[in-house]
């Protein structure tokens, strides 16, 4: 009898324990693991013991270059190598002296660790790796190499250390001096009032003079050449770059004051919050009205990096976009997101224009599979909505001459729409034709419950497409067009808000925002100043949305119940143990 | 005496299973970081953490019973107490700590959230048979002129294939980070060099859409190469590419 008692204990208690630890995995899957994989290259200060400079490790450098180094920087170490023509940043001319990150005074060679810290961390953003699979031994000899190309390292023996001073360290009072010395030290002219480097100078030099020179954006901290701790800043503003517009601020600033700058550019700088799910925020009230509405400052944006279309011909290996932002929000009609990429310059033309383009799968996948990342393919569908700065232009002219001539924008509306028919074709001017039956139409559904207050106003119409492959783009006819955007670029950043109805009638075409689904998304950012176009362009892979969800009230009830029946088998197995106690 | 002594063995069993879960969960990572010399934590995969857990279970269960009398002292911690004020805590401790945990257990098996996307992939596909075949028209050619076409593999590989794969081959070319597969890492002796090179051709000319479903050809930035470059650069390219990240294809096993 109490062996039975004691199987039935038992097995309840493997229960208890089972349980537990169930409870255990589930808490152990709350801390959310983020499947991106970014790895940036960061400036690393550490040098290995020197080895001497013998004419047998010039030699043996030399084996080395001619093995690794000289497809980019040249066999003459002219910069020239057969890989710099798709570069960009170029690679470093070793011949002359345009060493940027460097220890020593303006216009000094660096010593020989800048150049082996270099050669050990790499450069993010360009094409100069970490040579970690070099020995420290190899790195020694390949600086002493790449010295011989410069007759001077061998002539001017000393070099002056860029002077550090007594460092100042990081206050809100000296994050505020630094933000005036930003000014005063004329730094704004060319990485700009807010650091995207859209200052005059730099706008005047890379798109009228056509210049190679692009002042840091100093909001990109993972970019930073030669490392972004304040020490590193500082390091910079003392030494300044070589044979570039960034001079040494040594002999115009103090010490003290540079050191504040340095706070400052690092109080501005940021690091890439890349999330693989963007959770699309429940709005309690009203959505956001305009890109600049403040209700978009109460979100945080996942930034998602950008790499130049290489998939397919033509292949940008240049982009000038490299990362782009995005945040959303939703309620029950529609979903809204907010786009904002840095862009120093707002030039739009009908051929070259800025531009930006959300992708999602027609139809949201039930498995795992996809559509290619790059415009779907023959099976699976993909639904493309492009803003373009140029189009937006031209419709807002084209409204503000209806609003002048006549009335006809307000009533003319459902005759025309039916005269488009289905194959409007891709142009902007015809596009700004079809606007205004747009309104019509599109509302036919909506219109019973529509409040007499007009949703997005000033928003125009995107361009929905469907793709299945590159060569398979076709526009969807007018009276599917539902997307709406309002660009605004301000201190050289695009800030692009764009619209859609939750769920539309077009279920064969258009991509239905459901609850509780992860919905990929891929996006894709032209430069038109880039000559940027089509083909060309900074691309993402796949990336999800899923909008936020309330807690229903029955998960509580079901968790209330869950405690109950846990008390309740737990107080009778005490009881059972207690009435008859195991013998020892 | 011995009653006293080891009517504790409940808490040492629950004990015993929480330190499992932190060095799963916690400690684990940093071990299989530095072991692996990776730059980032390994977290435990949280199938594998659920079987470990549930291993971790069975084996103090299974300490806790092997003898009639140890189970005993197991089950005694329940009885009650009239002296040992720590045991009276650890009992209201844990009365309470279960229900909890079942209810929260609960909450987040209802509370409606969205899981972390599942992507899982096959890494080597089966070669397709037109290109099994195949051969390196290159392979027989004298030493010489071997080095000479790798050397011109290596400066169309530079041109082609660096913005994604790298400099030096390790999957760190400048546009790398912006895709989540991320371009593969030819230095890593698991890759290439374990494939033999008509597969590396295979690749390169289908690229990500020529890749079965199970390998997930939608997420593959890999460009289908077939018409940009002709079959003669390509192996080329696999040549300056093998000698780039230093490492030899898989040699073919002789048919008898």
């Amino acid at each position: 009898m109490r062996m039975k008692k004691y199987e039935l204990c038992n097995v309840l208690k493997f229960l208890k324990l089972f349980i537990m630890s169930i409870a255990a995995f589930i808490l152990s899957t709350q801390i959310g693991y983020s499947q991106t994989s970014q790895l940036f290259r960061t400036y690393k200060k550490e040098v290995s013991s020197k080895i001497s400079e013998t004419n047998e490790a010039i030699e043996a450098g030399k084996k080395l270059y001619e093995k690794k180094c000289y497809y980019c920087h040249g066999i003459k170490g002219d910069g020239k190598g057969s890989a710099a023509l798709r570069l960009d940043p170029k690679p470093r001319n070793f011949v002359r002296n345009e060493y940027k990150v460097r220890s020593t005074a303006l216009g000094e060679l660096p010593t020989d660790e800048d150049l082996f810290r270099i050669i050990s961390s790499g450069i993010e953003g360009t094409a100069m790796p970490f040579w970690s699979s070099l020995s420290n031994e190899e790195r020694w000899q390949v600086v002493y190499y790449i010295k011989t190309f410069n007759p001077d390292f061998k002539e001017k023996e000393t070099k002056v250390t860029a002077d550090e001073g007594n460092i100042v360290p990081e206050s809100p009072e000296s994050v505020k001096k630094g933000s005036e010395l930003f000014k005063e030290a004329k730094c704004i002219h060319c990485h700009g009032k807010d650091g995207k480097a859209d200052g005059p100078i730099t706008t005047t030099l890379e798109g009228v003079w056509d210049l190679p020179y692009q002042a840091r954006n100093l909001t990109k901290g993972w970019l930073f050449k030669g490392g972004n701790s304040v020490s590193d800043i500082h390091r910079t503003l003392s030494s300044g770059f070589n044979e570039s517009p960034m001079g040494s601020y040594a002999g115009y600033l103090s010490s003290e004051d540079r050191w504040h700058l340095a706070h400052f550019v690092k109080s501005i700088s940021r690091g890439m919050n890349t999330e693989v799910v963007l959770t699309s925020k429940i709005a309690m009230d009203d959505l956001p009205t305009v890109p600049d509405d403040p209700m978009w400052d109460t979100i945080n944006a996942v930034e998602i990096p950008l790499a130049g279309q290489i998939v397919a011909k033509p292949r940008l290996w240049m982009p000038s976009v490299d990362s782009i932002r995005i945040k959303s929000f939703y309620n029950n009609e529609d979903i809204v997101f907010l786009l904002e990429w840095d862009d120093k310059t707002n030039v739009q033309d009908e051929t070259y224009s800025d531009a930006v383009a959300l992708q999602f799968p027609t139809k949201i996948p039930e498995a795992a599979q996809k559509p290619y990342f790059a415009m779907g393919d023959s099976g699976n569908g993909v639904t493309i909505w492009q803003w373009r700065a140029y189009d937006e232009l031209l419709e807002n002219k084209q409204q503000k001459t209806d609003m002048n001539g006549s009335a006809t924008a307000t009533d003319g509306g459902t005759s025309i729409s039916e005269a488009e028919g289905a194959d409007s074709v891709k142009n902007g001017e015809a596009e700004s034709d079809v606007k205004v039956p747009d309104e019509g139409a599109n509302q036919e559904g909506v219109a019973e419950q529509e409040p007499p207050k007009p949703k997005f106003v000033g928003f125009t119409n995107m361009q929905e497409m469907n793709a299945k492959g590159f060569k398979n783009v076709a526009l969807q006819p007018s009276n599917s067009q539902l997307t709406k955007s309002m660009g605004s670029w301000k201190d050289g950043k695009w800030k692009v808000m764009v619209t859609s109805p939750i769920a539309t009638n077009d279920k064969k075409i258009d991509i239905q925002f459901e609850n509780g689904k992860l919905i990929p998304y891929a996006l894709a950012v032209w430069d038109g100043s880039n000559s940027e176009r089509g083909g060309l362009k900074s691309v993402s892979s796949w990336y999800y949305l899923s909008l936020e969800t309330t807690t229903p009230k029955s998960v509580y009830f079901y968790v209330v119940i869950a405690i109950i029946i846990g008390t309740s088998i737990q107080f009778w197995v005490i009881g059972r143990v207690r009435r008859f106690p195991p013998k020892v | 005496m011995a009653k006293k002594k080891d009517s504790y063995s409940m808490i040492w069993a629950i004990l015993s299973i929480i330190v499992v879960f932190v060095i799963i969960k916690f400690v684990s990572p940093y071990v299989f970081k530095i072991l692996l010399k990776k730059d980032h934590a390994m977290p435990t995969p949280s199938t594998l953490m659920l079987w470990y857990m549930i291993l971790g279970v069975l084996g103090a269960l299974v300490y806790v019973s092997t003898s009639d009398l140890k189970w005993a002292s197991f089950l005694s911690f329940m009885l009650p107490t009239e002296d040992d004020k720590t045991k009276k805590l650890l009992q209201k401790m844990i009365v309470i700590a279960f229900p909890l945990l079942l209810g929260w257990f609960v909450y987040s098996g209802t509370v409606p959230g969205t899981a972390s996307p599942v992507e899982l992939r096959i890494q080597h596909p089966t070669l397709l048979q037109k290109y099994e075949k195949m051969e390196n028209p290159y392979s027989h050619v004298s030493e010489d002129l071997k080095l000479k076409y790798i050397e011109e593999g290596k400066i169309l590989y530079q041109h082609n294939c660096r913005p994604c794969h790298g400099s030096k081959a390790d999957g760190n070319g400048p546009f790398a980070n912006a895709f989540r597969l991320r371009p593969i890492n030819f230095t890593d002796p698991g890759t290439i060099g374990t494939v033999v090179e008509s597969f590396a051709f295979w690749r390169i000319m289908e690229g990500g859409p020529g890749l079965p479903d199970g390998s997930t050809p939608w997420d593959s930035a890999m460009p289908a190469w077939e018409g940009t470059l002709t079959d003669e650069q390509v192996w080329k390219i696999i040549m300056g590419e093998y000698a780039t990240a230093g490492v030899v294809p898989r040699q073919r096993e002789e048919m008898e």
